[in-house]
């Protein structure tokens, strides 16, 4: 018989319908909690301020990403086509005032350096991709990909206690309670 | 978390603005509109055998007024149009003011009368001085056929052929046929649907079926009004200059006209809870919703004008690059610049942020400044043409512009803009603010974006 101690990720409950899982995501928020999360296999609209979510950074990292592609493509037409190289095409002057025929190429770039920004902003955010979750370890948990709604709360968190977090899950309703440590 | 809507937070018998309230508002333009259009109607008509610069002038002022409270209207038939066809839940509570700016479109007929005068139309469609004198050509030389082809055919001057090719759509009879098709196809939808809609608020079993009935009938509607926007802009605007054309106009039109009846729409809701309307029903959420609407047809408008700039620029085909030639000359280019930065460029950059869209004072502002771009850009579409068409009228002298007849751009502004404001607000008082008993007026006013 094995006596290591795991480590401890949190509390894992069950919630019978989306609206019992937003009344209970606005009791946890009252509570106080900040490492916590909802689980559920579809969105809920509203869900984010139940769980008093702030807005993402992310809108403004894509307007600097865009603003970065928008640059680039100036950079990279003007320095090209008028400085180094000025290429008479279809009798249009190489200074400028050739600007429109860049416009293509700076509206392309801005929504490609916004997108990229969007995609690995948001993976950053998240931190994915990542190969394992320790919630993984729990047998109930995979029910939340078909017809569970779950909240976690994170040992990490500083509100956290193993019997005060336990007692406050099921006084909001929250049914098979399972404390999830860490395979092995 | 606010309050949650509740049928009992809807009174049964729905919200009215009183008509006292916009009474002096209501009487003061129409006083203006009715005896502006009197005056103005009469100035125009006559003296179509002795063309003068000023009625010319004013000619242009009147078509110009015209069309951008035109493309207002349109616009406000679009969104009621969409919201019905796409079965929209958000916009239930704004339903009302998206018909009530598109039922000013049949009105707006009064002030299109002039258009058919043919002392207004000898400045603004040459072709159509063609076509008489062609007409005349043919009976002087004792033709059989007195028809507008026949003569042209005969006369064979310069761009006769042009016109002989495309008098299967440019001919006097089509072209005031159409005008009347106009507000007779598109008039009859947007009458209808909100028709349907008014008569739910007073019914004691409202239900589904007239929400059905105007999906339905939005379904064609719709296409009526893409070809009714499409076609006036090619008849009223794009007919300017009968050389010239453009595939993309009509959408160029409608990208305008959906932009800024959002706008005026956003500005009646939020003057409408500043008076204390409205408030049980539509929140930040619905301004955002609009808010956002407004952003992306600011892109779109770019999008659109742009392209439309570009091929041509691109291209250079002599025929089709008259436009923009007269547009990026002199004090005209200007004008071009202004539009780029300040119909694009600074309300793309302000509208970015989600939290001014919900900020209410803020969004009166920029839809006032959108509605004050959207006029430049009218401007641009038409005015330029004037120099050119009335010069060359009234004394064969094509110029580039007129001195002071910005003066009647504005007069005609006003006149027809007080007739858009006293039927807009006529719309508005004569029924409830939102439908109170549509079937989704709670999942809009509970609206969550």
């Amino acid at each position: 018989m094995s006596t290591t101690v795991k480590r401890v990720y949190g509390y894992l409950a069950e919630f019978e319908s989306a609206s019992k899982l937003y009344k209970a995501a606005e009791k946890v928020r009252d509570a106080g909690f900040q490492k916590w999360d909802c689980h559920s296999s579809y969105p809920i609209h509203g869900l984010d301020d139940a769980m008093g979510i702030k807005r993402s950074v992310l809108p403004y990292f894509v307007f600097f990403g865009g603003l970065t592609g928008f640059l680039t493509a100036i950079s990279l037409a003007y320095i090209t086509q008028v400085e180094i190289y000025p290429t008479v095409v279809q009798g249009k002057p190489a200074n400028i005032f050739t600007i429109p025929a860049f416009f293509p190429i700076m509206f392309e770039l801005t929504v490609l350096f916004s997108g990229f920004t969007v995609l690995f902003g948001l993976l950053g955010l998240m931190q994915l991709p990542r190969l394992n979750h320790p919630l993984f370890a729990s047998k109930q948990f995979a029910r939340a990909t078909d017809d569970g709604f779950f909240i976690s709360i994170e040992a990490r968190d500083p509100k956290f206690s193993a019997e005060g977090t336990k007692a406050l899950l099921n006084e909001i309703g929250g049914a098979n309670i399972e404390l999830v440590e860490d395979e092995n | 978390m606010g309050h949650r809507v509740t049928s009992a937070d809807i009174p049964a018998n729905g919200e009215q603005l009183p008509k006292s309230k916009v009474g002096l508002v209501m009487m003061v333009c129409g006083a203006v509109a009715l005896a502006g259009l009197i005056a103005s109607a009469f100035f125009l008509w006559g003296g179509a055998d002795k063309p003068t610069e000023l009625r010319g002038n004013f000619a242009f002022s009147w078509l110009f007024a015209v069309f951008y409270f035109f493309t207002i209207a349109l616009g406000g038939c679009f969104w009621t149009l969409l919201h019905n066809v796409s079965n929209s839940g958000w916009g239930t509570s704004v339903r009302r003011l998206m018909e009530n700016v598109g039922f000013v479109f049949p009105f707006m007929f009064v002030f299109a009368i002039p258009l058919l005068f043919p002392s207004v139309q000898t400045y603004l469609f040459e072709w159509m001085t063609e076509h008489k004198t062609a007409i005349q050509y043919a009976k002087d030389h004792g033709l059989e056929d007195t028809s507008a082809v026949a003569g042209l055919e005969a006369r064979a001057a310069k761009h006769d052929g042009m016109l002989i090719a495309k008098n299967w759509y440019l001919s006097l009879e089509f072209w005031h046929a159409r005008f009347v098709i106009f507000f007779l196809g598109l008039g009859f939808v947007i009458w209808k649907l909100r028709k349907l809609s008014v008569d739910q608020d007073t019914c004691s079993s409202p239900g589904t079926t007239r929400l059905f009935k105007a999906r339905a009938m939005s379904s064609w509607g719709i296409a009526v009004f893409a070809v009714t926007l499409t076609f006036i802009a090619v008849d009223w605007v794009m007919g300017l200059d009968y050389t010239w054309f453009s595939t993309m106009w009509g959408v160029y039109i409608f990208a305008g006209s959906a932009l800024n009846s959002m706008a005026v729409i956003l500005i009646a809701s939020i003057l409408l809870r500043k008076a204390g309307f409205l408030k049980n029903v539509v929140t930040k959420e619905h301004d955002h919703i609009m808010g956002k609407l407004i952003f992306a047809f600011t892109i779109f408008w770019a999008y659109i004008s742009f392209s439309q700039f570009f091929l041509y620029w691109y291209a250079n085909v002599t025929e089709e690059t008259r436009y923009f030639i007269l547009r990026n000359t002199e004090c005209w280019n200007i004008l071009s610049y202004v539009l780029v930065f300040g119909h694009f460029g600074a309300p793309f950059l302000l509208l970015l942020r989600s939290d001014l869209k919900k900020k209410n004072n803020f969004m009166i502002a920029i839809a006032g400044y959108l509605l004050f771009m959207h006029f430049l850009d009218v401007y641009h579409m038409i005015i330029p043409e004037r120099g050119p068409s009335v010069g060359n009228v009234v004394s064969h002298d094509p110029k580039l512009w007129m001195g002071g007849a910005w003066i009647g751009d504005l007069i005609a502004f006003v006149i027809v803009g007080c007739g858009f404001v006293f039927f807009l607000l006529r719309n508005i008082t004569s029924v409830s603010l939102y439908p109170h008993r549509d079937p989704r007026i709670l999942e809009s006013a509970n609206v969550h974006n």
